[in-house]
């Protein structure tokens, strides 16, 4: 008796059948795509995006050139000259020069930063058509936005 | 109506149409698959070319179009040529015996809906559909590479073996109607009032399942199965030369979805011809019902792509000498009795 | 008949080597005589790279080895290096890093049904698994920021706690899955063309196994109980209940069953470890520059594909002298001529997607 209702299930299709009705009632079902330049996912508050240096609200530099970062980083991204000025209270970067295409998005550097002055910022567009686009120096390490993307790409990318 | 337009624009028109319709088709098709079979996976498609992405595939046979010719060195250029072209022309040619609909009356002349008329249009275009497993062949052995080669010999084992299924399964349909006349079975359905895919389900399931494995589809696509042999038989090739390949097998499916509709659905004509309550249905064109019934075939083709795994080779060959051709066999000695006894 | 061999390369750049592996196939027709795997294509001279390293600053290389499965790496580099340092993880650490590495396994298996069944055809359960596996690396982004190479267990513990509203946000990912599971199942478990592709495709008996050191979802396929986590417990594996699913026959069909009833087990982990996750810190106190006594230490860890171990030896530095990586995938994939020898070609397909291997792993 068993072996006749395995032979009418399989004669009839009917494993073939269930799954012909999942796939009819997946069809139907939400679909997962977002689609990207329209709409734009908002990464996570912890997302580890590209690495920028930040300013406190006075519009001070917050990094002290205490080359934690430097020491902590394991790809030698970092390449970090400070020097205090006469008067001033503490060290700040000379040269801060950050390289991209080293970097691993581990987050050493983030975490090791006594100032705060490094902390991943939620950018997720990293690619560019210039090699020296990946090479970030001081100045650069502020740039936000499209202006980043500007550094990143040499203007190549188009603004929505 | 002048000598001039009958006996030169009309043909003329037809054999454009004859080109174009597939071509059409085409497009659709693979715009269709590529759509539903996302849709089923919860994503969303091709959507950005034209409406809804319907012109994806027109982009991407441009693109195709510009991309370099590569011929292998080691290959055999002539054969290398002449495969895509052989398997998109048998592809075409069997389209010029399919009619798309009874004759149309214009006026005082009536133009025919299919280009040639043949008594035994049914045979011709059996035919014609497994000469195009000689390109396949073709390609495979002069692109001189062991993937293609795998692939050209496994479609080949696959096609012949699946052909003797699809003619008993055909046989019956001729056996009810009594003709090879494409035209004349649909109008032997609309005399009988049931259509043959109802009155002979077996038929039909068999003919089904073996069209799927001569268009060399998933879950029978083993001569090109992407996960083991890359991309089969077509490999080595690409540009135009891939585009033909890539089209002549979609042409070659909607070409099986029109054998199917017009052998097992009454081609052209509307449902539930019995019924008087639903006489409206015949106000709508029959070409749209024959459009429709070949859409849904070719979503079916999709559909079963969506779900099933592939087929093994050996369990392939299992399938149709231990199950498929007794099957077959089996269902044309009832339809041979039911018919003799009547 | 005269005896026809062929000698076919699959790979490196083959659909379905599952990275840059090259595998040297002698075949007669599509019957597969012998298979030669050809390794390191992707080799990055990890181990040797690891020795001019501090031992803080290899975690995050640890997550590039087996990348659909970084956490392992990640648990079983830093296990050895605080038994190496005898470093205790306080006890909410140890939840913590059982939650990360069972979701983990999630993910891993999840995709790798998607892999399987891509491979043999059945295209749509790759998109399932991989919809069902976009959740869990949701959670991974909120928790550390990252997705893929995670980078979220370090020396000593976490790298964050788990909050409450994340906790809450697993507890519904968990629930959504098994409906994922279902579709998958009732796509494949009873149908015709998948089974005939793995039952009875690539066995092994339990003796070969063990003789051939395979480990993970393989060995246990062949009906050997023999998972880390009940055998030799770490990071208070020991408080949880669950099973530890077993196969009879050993071949394809039941390392498939076998990964997919450890999903549901993983859940399970995860929820009784969601519950009793104990108060107290989340992270031991380590020193920031991390210097170990000459010695040295193995630890091995159940990891998605196997059993994951790590040998460190120190040397008074704050870099290790040597570190040594046991790499499931490596061993599992030594097996393969075994499995694959009068096989049809197409089987060697299924039977390589069934060790679950991951290049990174075995290159390193």
């Amino acid at each position: 008796m068993r072996r006749l209702r395995r032979f009418l299930k399989s004669f009839f299709l009917v494993d073939i059948l269930r799954g012909l009705a999942v796939t009819l009632r997946l069809y139907f079902s939400r679909k997962v795509t977002v689609e990207y330049p329209e709409k734009v996912q908002v990464p996570a508050p912890r997302f580890r995006g590209l690495p920028r240096l930040y300013r406190d609200e006075k519009g001070e530099p917050l990094c002290i050139a205490c080359k934690l970062c430097q020491r902590a980083c394991g790809t030698n991204c970092f390449d970090i000259e400070g020097k205090r000025k006469e008067g001033a209270k503490f060290m700040r970067p000379e040269k801060f020069d950050w390289k991209l295409d080293r970097c691993t998005f581990c987050g050493f550097c983030v975490e090791v930063c006594p100032t705060s002055a490094i902390r991943f910022s939620p950018e997720f567009r990293l690619t560019g058509v210039r090699k020296d686009g990946l090479l970030f120096h001081r100045d650069e390490m502020y740039l936000q936005g499209d202006d980043l993307q500007d550094h990143l790409c040499g203007g190549c990318r188009r603004v929505p | 109506m002048t000598p001039f337009v009958a006996d030169v624009l009309i043909p003329l028109g037809k054999i454009a149409a004859v080109i174009l319709y597939p071509m059409v088709m085409v497009v659709v098709m693979i715009w269709l698959e590529r759509r539903v079979v996302a849709l089923m996976q919860g994503r969303l498609g091709p959507n950005r070319v034209g409406f809804q992405g319907v012109l994806q595939p027109v982009a991407d046979a441009v693109k195709l179009f510009f991309k370099e010719d590569i011929i292998p060195r080691q290959a055999d250029k002539l054969l290398f040529n002449i495969s895509p072209v052989l398997v998109m022309f048998s592809s075409l040619l069997a389209f010029c015996f399919v009619p798309l609909g009874e004759p149309v009356r214009i006026g005082t002349t009536t133009l025919t809906l299919w280009i040639a008329d043949s008594p035994v249009g049914l045979l011709i275009v059996l035919g014609l559909s497994s000469i195009s497993v000689f390109g396949v062949i073709f390609g495979g052995w002069a692109s001189n590479s062991k993937y293609p080669l795998m692939g050209a010999l496994r479609s080949v084992i696959q096609v012949l073996s699946y052909e003797i299924p699809t003619g008993l399964a055909v046989l019956t349909v001729v056996f009810l109607a009594r003709s090879m006349d494409l035209v004349e079975i649909v109008r032997r359905q609309e005399a009988s009032g049931v259509w043959y895919g109802f009155l002979m389900p077996v038929s039909f399931v068999v003919f089904w399942i073996s069209a799927v494995a001569e268009t060399n589809r998933a879950p029978f696509d083993l001569p090109e199965a992407e996960s083991e042999l890359v991309a089969g038989y077509h490999t080595e090739y690409s540009g135009m030369k891939f585009a033909y390949f890539y089209m002549a097998e979609y042409a070659h499916m909607v070409l099986v979805s029109s054998l199917v509709v017009i052998l097992f659905f009454g081609g052209w004509l509307p449902p539930f011809q019995g019924v008087k309550a639903l006489a409206f249905l015949h106000a709508v064109p029959g070409f749209i019902w024959y459009l429709v019934k070949i859409m849904f075939f070719l979503y079916l083709y999709v559909w079963i792509r969506a779900t099933l795994p592939r087929y093994r080779f050996d369990s392939l060959i299992r399938l149709v000498w231990k199950w498929l051709i007794p099957l077959a066999l089996a269902n044309f000695l009832v339809v041979a009795l039911v018919r003799f006894l009547r | 008949m005269a005896f026809r061999e062929i000698d076919l390369n699959m790979g490196p750049q083959h659909p379905s080597t599952h990275g840059v592996l090259r595998l040297k196939l002698a075949v007669d027709n599509e019957v597969v005589l012998r298979v030669e795997p050809v390794l390191g294509y992707l080799h990055r001279g990890m181990e040797k790279l690891w020795e001019s390293l501090t031992y803080t600053q290899i975690v995050p290389l640890t997550d590039r080895l087996d990348y659909l499965a970084s956490l392992s790496n990640n648990l079983a580099y830093c296990l050895a290096v605080e038994k190496l340092a005898g470093i205790e993880v306080p006890r909410r650490a140890r939840y913590i890093r059982v939650v990360l590495a069972e979701l983990q396994r999630l993910a891993s298996h999840l995709a790798w049904t998607g892999f399987m069944a891509n491979d043999i055809g059945a295209m749509s359960v790759l998109l399932y698994g991989f919809e069902a596996r976009e959740d869990i690396l949701d959670i991974f982004e909120e928790y550390c920021g990252a997705r893929l190479t995670v980078h979220g267990i370090r020396i000593g513990g976490a790298v964050h706690d788990l909050d409450g509203p994340l906790v809450s946000r697993i507890r519904a990912v968990l629930e959504r899955i098994p409906k994922r599971l279902a579709d998958i199942r009732s796509l494949l478990d009873e149908n015709r063309i998948w089974k005939e592709r793995t039952v009875g495709i690539g066995r092994i008996t339990a003796g070969e196994a063990i003789d051939y050191g395979l480990t993970g979802p393989p060995l246990r396929a062949c009906g050997v109980a023999w998972d880390m986590r009940k055998d030799i417990p770490y990071s208070s594996y020991d408080d949880f209940d669950f099973d530890v699913p077993l196969g009879t026959n050993g071949d394809v069909y039941d390392r498939y069953l076998v990964r997919l009833e450890e999903i549901c087990q993983s859940i399970r982990i995860v929820g009784q470890a969601l519950d009793g996750l104990p108060e107290g810190e989340f992270k031991a106190k380590v020193p920031r520059v991390l210097k170990i006594a000459p010695g040295e230490a193995f630890h091995t860890i159940e990891a998605p594909k196997g059993v994951l171990g790590f040998t460190v030896r120190s040397n008074g530095t704050d870099k290790p002298e040597r570190v040594k990586m046991k790499s499931p995938s490596f061993i599992n994939l030594q097996s393969l001529e075994h499995l694959c020898q009068g096989n049809l070609f197409s089987d060697v397909i299924g039977i390589l997607g069934s060790l679950d291997i991951v290049l990174g792993e075995i290159d390193k």
